[in-house]
């Protein structure tokens, strides 16, 4: 959460994350450079640049893959939101694994010619009218690119500046480039004449992804949409101490109705953090706190505790007969607004 | 290798053109629009790969925070419908790659036996 700014905003929890996360990184690379080089059939005859490429190369497609499996594994089981959290260094570390990939390429591939190593990576192959032997090479350029931007975007400063809405949107390029991805591996290693041990894992995982996000995306989680003046969104008694029932307004919204000390209030589902579903969180220690990075709000104002500064809006609510109603239009984030008994 | 050598230069004068906007909006502009950026300096270093890479929206987004013109309803509307679309188009994309790689795929002949070729006369 902010108040002012700082590099890293690092706890317990993240310095563990990104120390397992370093040290698999290490440890598979060791495995794959020094235990099994004969298992991904690059035992004779390649240099160690070559090997180096391959190590680096293959670990950004496994970690870029757990980075796509993370979401839609929350989405559909709870228990995975914890990976979540600190998804962020995650693929910050995927950027300088991948980018070592590239310059491990360039320092061999493209060193020995008397042109610019950037400008033979680009006109060295220039077949695009054909599938085989298709200039693979660029579709790792357009992955590297957008890893680029997502992962220097990912200070929580470019989350207030751009807002969630736009930042988000930044992000989708992750899908773009997981396909380049993809299509980089089936058009370069895949099209290899020996050994397919890492293609076959590749498009195995790549596949699981493409199911998992499928799956996701078709689970059902859109609520009942109400209409009317004051929106009659759920029952008051649906709604258990420290919870949220979460519900579709007809300018197409959605608000959190959340009980806490037997009281009910209203307040935007979306966290101003990342937009996270804060109806989908509990009251812990008084405040709403954000499944997806433990963002906190009063309930009643819509603010984060002090010195906290994020707001999100608040809707004004009433209970007429066991049924919640919400007026639709929100308040500015932060209003206050006075719970209601039901 | 024109081309190539024009598409770098493109990317060349992107960068310094970013670097130009990060000097004044990393200097100046950040403590205009965002209160929780003045008085904290050491992270302005982390913002500078990310405006090289993306000054346009730089641009525009200070323009409209320093005009007043944020929404601030859309900073609650998230893109919930996008998703749908990207996992539709890994559905889609993702069999397809593959399995036109695998169509296109060369294979070794079998008990092939290399042959020396005779130097050119």
């Amino acid at each position: 959460m902010s108040v002012k700014y700082v590099p890293v905003q690092w706890n317990g929890f993240k310095y563990w994350y990104n120390l397992m996360l370093a040290l698999g990184v290490g440890i598979y690379l060791f495995i794959f450079v020094e235990v099994a080089p004969g298992l991904l059939g690059h035992n004779p005859a390649i240099t160690p640049q070559i090997h180096n490429a391959r190590a680096f190369g293959s670990c950004a497609f496994f970690m870029l893959t757990v980075i796509l499996m993370i979401g839609p594994l929350a989405r559909l089981d709870r228990r995975f939101l914890p990976l979540l959290y600190n998804r962020r260094h995650f693929g910050v570390m995927t950027l300088f694994v991948a980018l070592s990939h590239f310059f491990f390429i360039l320092n061999w591939y493209f060193a020995f010619s008397g042109s610019d190593q950037y400008e033979a990576l680009l006109f060295s192959n220039i077949s695009y009218d054909q599938v085989l032997g298709f200039p693979f090479e660029i579709f790792g350029v357009f992955a590297l690119l957008c890893l680029a931007v997502l992962a220097t975007t990912s200070h929580d400063f470019w989350l207030s500046f751009l807002t969630p809405r736009i930042w988000k949107a930044l992000h989708y390029l992750i899908y773009p480039a997981y396909i380049a991805v993809v299509a980089h591996i089936t058009l370069g290693v895949g099209q290899d004449f020996q050994n397919m041990t890492f293609p076959y894992i590749a498009w195995t995982l790549a596949m699981v992804v493409a199911a998992l996000h499928l799956a996701a995306a078709l689970k059902r989680d859109d609520p009942e949409s109400a209409t009317g003046p004051w929106e009659a969104v759920c029952r008051a008694a649906d709604i258990p101490e420290g919870r949220a029932k979460v519900a579709r307004l007809s300018t197409g919204e959605r608000v959190a109705v959340f009980r806490h000390k037997g009281l009910l209030s209203a307040i935007s589902n979306a966290c101003a953090h990342q937009n996270g579903p804060l109806g989908e969180g509990k009251i812990v220690a008084g405040c709403v706190t954000c499944p997806w990075h433990g963002f906190q709000y009063d309930v009643r104002t819509g603010r984060s505790p002090a010195p906290f500064t994020e707001k999100v809006p608040t809707y004004r609510l009433r209970v007429v007969k066991g049924m919640v109603e919400v007026e639709p239009e929100a308040n500015p984030p932060g209003t206050p607004v006075d719970p209601v008994e039901g | 290798m024109e081309t190539a050598g024009a598409i770098l230069s493109f990317a060349e004068i992107w960068a310094w053109i970013g670097l130009a906007v990060a000097a004044v909006f990393l200097t100046f502009g950040i403590d205009r629009i965002d209160e929780n950026a003045r008085g904290a300096y050491v992270f302005r270093a982390l913002l500078l790969p990310a405006i090289l890479l993306i000054w346009p929206l730089v641009l525009w987004r200070w323009f409209v925070l320093e005009t007043g013109r944020d929404d601030w309803v859309k900073r609650h509307r998230p893109p919930r419908r996008s998703h749908r679309f990207a996992a539709y188009a890994f559905a889609a994309l993702i069999p397809a790659i593959i399995v036109t790689g695998l169509a296109v795929k060369q294979t070794w002949p079998e008990a092939f036996e290399p042959v020396r070729l005779e130097a050119p006369e």
